[in-house]
Formats: C-alpha cells, sequence, structure tokens
C-alpha cells in the first residue's frame, strides 16, 4: 500500500512550482513592450493616405486639363511645390501647424539601358522617425517629348518615369 | 496529513484555479494588442496600389497610343515602364495593345496586362 501522507505537501508543491514558472514567464516578458507601430497598422494606413494622396495630385483639375499638378511639377523640376502640395493634401489637422509628417522624393526615369534616379525632393533634417516605419508610396508619370526640367533626362522622345516618395511620422 | 488542519483545502484550491482563471484572461488582454497585424502585413504584402498604378499607366499609354506609334516611340514608353518596374518595384510586368476592334459600336484597343512580383500575379484583357 502507497502512504497516503504527503499528499496535500505534493499538491502544494506542484502549486508553488506553476506559480514559480508563471512569475519568471511575466518578468521576463514584461522586458518586450509592443506597440501599435510594431503591428504596421499605422504604416498600412500611411501608405493608402500616401498613394491617395499621389491619385489625387495626377488628376487634372478640371475636364479640359490635359496635365494634372503632378505632370506639371515634374515637367518643371519643382519639387519645393511638389513636396508643399504633397504634404498638405495629407494633413489632417483642422488649424495651426500642419501633421507631423515628412517626406523625400525621387523621379527614376530611364537613359538607355540604365535606370538612373533625380532626387526630387531631399529629405528635411527631421529624419528620425522613433519606432514608426517609413512607407514608400509610388506613381506613373508620362511626359511628352521636348520638356526640360529633370537634368540629364533625354528630352528627345516620350517617357514613362516612376516618382517615389518615401513618407515617415516623426 | 498527520497533525494538520484539513478544512479549508477546498477554498485554498478554488483560490488557486480563480488566480489561475485570471492569469489567463490577463493573457488574452496582453494579446489584444496584436489583433490587426496579420490584417495590415496581408494589407501591405499585396501590391494593390502597384497594380492599379500600372493600369493607370498602361491606360495613359494606350490613349497616346496612336500618336507614339506614328513617331515610333510606343517601345520606348513601353520599355520605360517595364525596366523601370522590375529595377525599383521588383515586378515584372508587360502589357499589349492590339489594333482597334469594335466592341458595343465603339472602337476600343483591346490590351493585355500582365503583372507578376512572385507573390501576387495579375492578369487582365481589358478593352480601352
Amino acid at each position: 500500500m502507497v502512504s497516503e501522507e504527503g499528499q496535500l505537501y505534493t499538491m502544494e508543491g506542484v502549486a508553488a512550482g506553476i506559480i514559480m514558472l508563471l512569475a519568471a514567464y511575466i518578468a521576463v516578458s514584461t522586458t518586450g513592450i509592443y506597440t501599435t507601430g510594431d503591428t504596421h497598422i499605422p504604416d498600412m494606413q500611411l501608405e493608402q493616405l500616401g498613394s491617395d494622396v499621389l491619385a489625387m495630385m495626377d488628376t487634372p483639375d478640371t475636364a479640359g486639363d490635359s496635365k494634372s499638378d503632378l505632370e506639371n511639377f515634374v515637367n518643371t523640376n519643382n519639387g519645393d511645390e511638389f513636396k508643399k502640395m504633397f504634404l498638405s493634401y495629407c494633413n489632417a489637422t483642422t488649424s495651426g501647424d500642419l501633421d507631423n509628417l515628412h517626406m523625400s522624393a525621387v523621379v527614376v526615369y530611364r537613359s538607355g539601358g540604365e535606370i538612373r534616379e533625380h532626387q526630387f525632393v531631399a529629405p528635411d533634417d527631421n529624419t528620425w522617425t522613433g519606432r514608426e516605419n517609413a512607407v514608400r508610396v509610388t506613381r506613373w508619370v508620362q511626359l511628352p517629348s521636348g520638356y526640360h526640367g529633370i537634368p540629364g533626362m533625354d528630352t528627345s522622345r516620350p517617357q514613362a518615369v516612376l516618382v517615389e516618395v518615401l513618407l515617415w511620422r516623426a | 496529513m498527520a497533525c494538520m488542519n484539513e478544512e479549508g483545502q477546498w477554498i485554498v484550491l478554488m483560490g488557486l484555479l480563480v488566480a489561475v482563471g485570471i492569469f489567463f484572461l490577463a493573457l488574452i488582454i496582453n494579446q489584444s494588442a496584436l489583433v490587426g497585424q496579420t490584417t495590415a502585413e496581408g494589407v501591405l504584402e499585396f501590391p494593390k496600389n502597384d497594380i492599379r498604378d500600372l493600369r493607370e499607366a498602361v491606360f495613359d499609354y494606350v490613349r497616346d497610343y496612336e500618336d507614339l506609334l506614328s513617331h515610333g516611340y510606343d517601345d520606348d514608353v513601353k520599355d520605360d515602364i517595364i525596366a523601370i518596374s522590375l529595377e525599383r518595384k521588383n515586378a515584372v510586368v508587360n502589357f499589349k495593345v492590339d489594333p482597334k476592334v469594335e466592341i458595343s459600336g465603339r472602337n476600343l484597343h483591346p490590351v493585355e496586362i500582365r503583372y507578376n512580383n512572385g507573390v501576387t500575379k495579375y492578369d487582365e484583357r481589358v478593352y480601352y
């Protein structure tokens, strides 16, 4: 016959073991803090926002206009105005300062067999993003021949160029 | 069990059970921070905007197709889109514009658009 003495002590020991394991687990797991930035939800929203803004800028203002604002900015290499319009369209505040969004942009074009980049909008000094990720949004723009503006581009033929915007919150 | 008061054993056990229950509820609240992560990653992974943008670019191309063709620039613009897509978007794209055919009383170009970035494949035949 097995002695039944010490049954409660055994149960107590098992319970104490479980509690100690749980305590250790909780202590270790508190060292990592999971923020919304880690779930990529704001990235997804920011990417959609940027894409929508580019689509808006690529739409001519009236039915008669053949060129959109985006096409005009790229055509004349007007990065400053592009940045101003882009950030004001992205803006979600109703008054006071603009939203805390920052951007840089490049225009990608093909020259012969080579793909080249032109820095359209340079990033500002505030490039610290903390835990937020930067997102990249793009839009195709088709330029007619005979334009001028982006240095180094072949002006003798119409081209399709890609406007790439890097967007981040800081 | 000798020399031990056994009354209240059940109370102690139930107390432990409740403690474990509360712990699991806390775990569930802890995991709630992750809600939407998989959705967001799925949305980011799927190149919805890339495909829309490509269609827009192809339609712009088709709009100017006659003009481009008459000056011999049609392949240049097409090569731009194919080469830049491969370089900057890691996507193999192609498209083909056929001569106009009559569709429901209108003359439209049959257009084939193909997109493949290794994860998502998109093919379309459209009249524009």
